[in-house]
């Protein structure tokens, strides 16, 4: 007796930019049934280890292009929709990135889908371990 | 006229599945041959990816077509849902939300559907200004009645006059069989069990559903702000009695979950049915747990089908499984089991 999987296992890495840690990644699908525009993609908000995220250090990739949610409001293309079934990367700014081991993360979609009175929230948690730096 | 019901599948019902990887669109399709269903409805953005570019090419839809043939499938229903808030800083004009419209109608007409499911939250201007086009391209329009909308009531009168005013056969309506919901989903209820709700809260709630029914459910009024109509109806339906009754009897987050999504149900006569059959060509048969035995435990299929057959409904009932949302969570989640009993019960029912 399992729950549905909505974070990728051994989707978790830090991010660097030449020698420097700066911050951390990750992978989830989205918790909808169907695939849509970035644009009703409102907000997704982080908190890693307790420690709020701010939004603007948060960007979203789908088919190998990267947004910022301010960005991404604007999104309609059909090549870069969050589809159905699949895992977008999510790219955090965060000096240093995630230190080796356990770690909990506590995020939240919010997508506005037209016909709905309000907006949905998908609030998705796990632990997961963050691997030692192999560099 | 003697009835004549088809059974058809939406693929929304192999969500899980789909999900997960275990299904793709093939798969789907096969799953629903074999459950005996001789025609299929889709959500062309759920399983369809780069949506709408691929409908406009040849070489998938030449693929879509020998896959039909290959599992014996016909087109019942395309899914569209008029995506008209796309930018969060303002709804679509009257004009762009038409041409939205008219485009799906077109990817329907394209794979073949001869009806387009439109949601609630379509305005009439925008189905009315999209007619002539729907004659045109031969789908019709078909407005979605869920819960907690319903038939026979102040919001479906004004689009039965745009019907009659229009004297058209290319517009009516889709009802949801959740608006024939009995009582609350056993699996809704076991959902609340598992996150901690207490058996006193729990009868609160299935109290408070079962008087609503035996009332008469208060129904919902036509108005484009959607939040409001639906607040007002819930008030009317006794939603403040109900959730202090709840906070009385000390209940948690798992006791008011259970309570507000209650309201997600809703039970009307299904004589409602027989009232608008001229205006109904495809039904959502909408489904939270069919039983080993192929009794539905919430959706009141027997009464439904037989007020179809008085009605002499000729169109199809399409199995749309909603169960899983209430299992995936905590558990794995068999559509494809659930499909293939309430598929079985359905046909129980048609040649019963």
């Amino acid at each position: 007796m399992a729950g549905r999987q909505i974070y990728r296992p051994d989707g978790f890495s830090n991010t660097r930019y030449g020698e420097r840690v700066t911050g951390f990644s990750f992978q989830f699908k989205a918790q909808y049934y169907r695939g849509f525009t970035l644009s009703i993609l409102r907000d997704i908000q982080i908190e890693i280890d307790g420690e709020k995220i701010d939004r603007k250090d948060i960007q979203i990739e789908v088919n190998k292009e990267r947004f910022t949610l301010e960005e991404a409001r604007t999104v309609v293309d059909p090549d870069y929709r969050w589809e159905f079934g699949e895992y977008a990367t999510v790219y955090v700014k965060k000096n240093g990135g995630l230190a080796p081991g356990v770690h909990h993360i506590r995020s939240v979609q919010i997508i506005a889908p037209s016909y709905m009175p309000f907006e949905l929230q998908a609030v998705c948690e796990t632990d997961f371990v963050m691997e030692g730096d192999s560099l | 006229m003697s009835a004549q019901i088809k059974r058809s599948v939406s693929l929304y019902s192999y969500q899980d599945e789909y999900y997960d990887g275990k299904l793709d669109l093939e798969g789907c399709l096969r799953e629903t041959a074999k459950t005996g269903a001789t025609d299929v409805e889709l959500l062309a953005e759920q399983m369809i990816k780069r949506f709408p570019l691929p409908i406009e090419d040849e070489a998938f839809r030449e693929n879509w077509f020998s896959m039909l043939k290959q599992y014996g499938l016909t087109p019942s229903c395309y899914d569209a849902f008029l995506e008209n808030r796309i930018y969060d800083n303002r709804t679509l004009s009257l004009g762009e939300q038409i041409n939205m419209m008219k485009r799906d109608l077109r990817l329907a007409s394209l794979l073949g559907f001869p009806v387009l499911r439109t949601l609630v939250s379509t305005p009439m201007d925008v189905i009315e200004g999209s007619l002539e086009y729907a004659e045109s391209v031969k789908v019709k329009i078909g407005l979605e009645v869920h819960a907690p909308f319903s038939l026979n009531s102040h919001w479906a009168e004004g689009y039965l006059k745009l019907i009659q005013k229009n004297k058209t056969p290319y517009f009516g309506f889709i009802p949801d069989l959740g608006i024939f919901c009995k009582n609350l989903p056993d699996v809704l209820r076991d959902k609340a069990r598992r996150a901690g709700a207490k058996e006193t809260c729990i009868r609160i709630v299935d109290g408070a559903y079962q008087s609503r029914r035996d009332k008469g459910f208060v129904k919902i009024k036509y108005d484009l702000n959607l939040g409001k109509a639906n607040m007002e109806y819930r008030l009317a339906n006794g939603l403040k009695e109900m959730m202090d009754a709840v906070e009385k009897a000390g209940g948690g987050p798992a006791d008011r979950m259970y309570a507000e999504s209650s309201f997600t149900y809703s039970w009307s006569d299904p004589k409602d049915l027989i009232d608008n059959i001229d205006y109904i060509f495809h039904i959502h048969a909408k489904f939270y747990n069919v039983s080993e035995h192929y009794e539905e435990t919430a959706v009141a299929i027997p009464e439904v089908v037989a007020a179809l057959k008085t009605a002499g409904y000729q169109g199809y009932l399409s199995s749309e499984y909603e169960g899983g949302e209430h299992l995936r969570q905590d558990m794995d989640v068999d559509s494809i089991e659930q499909v293939r009993r309430h598929q079985e019960a359905l046909k129980r029912a048609i040649e019963g």
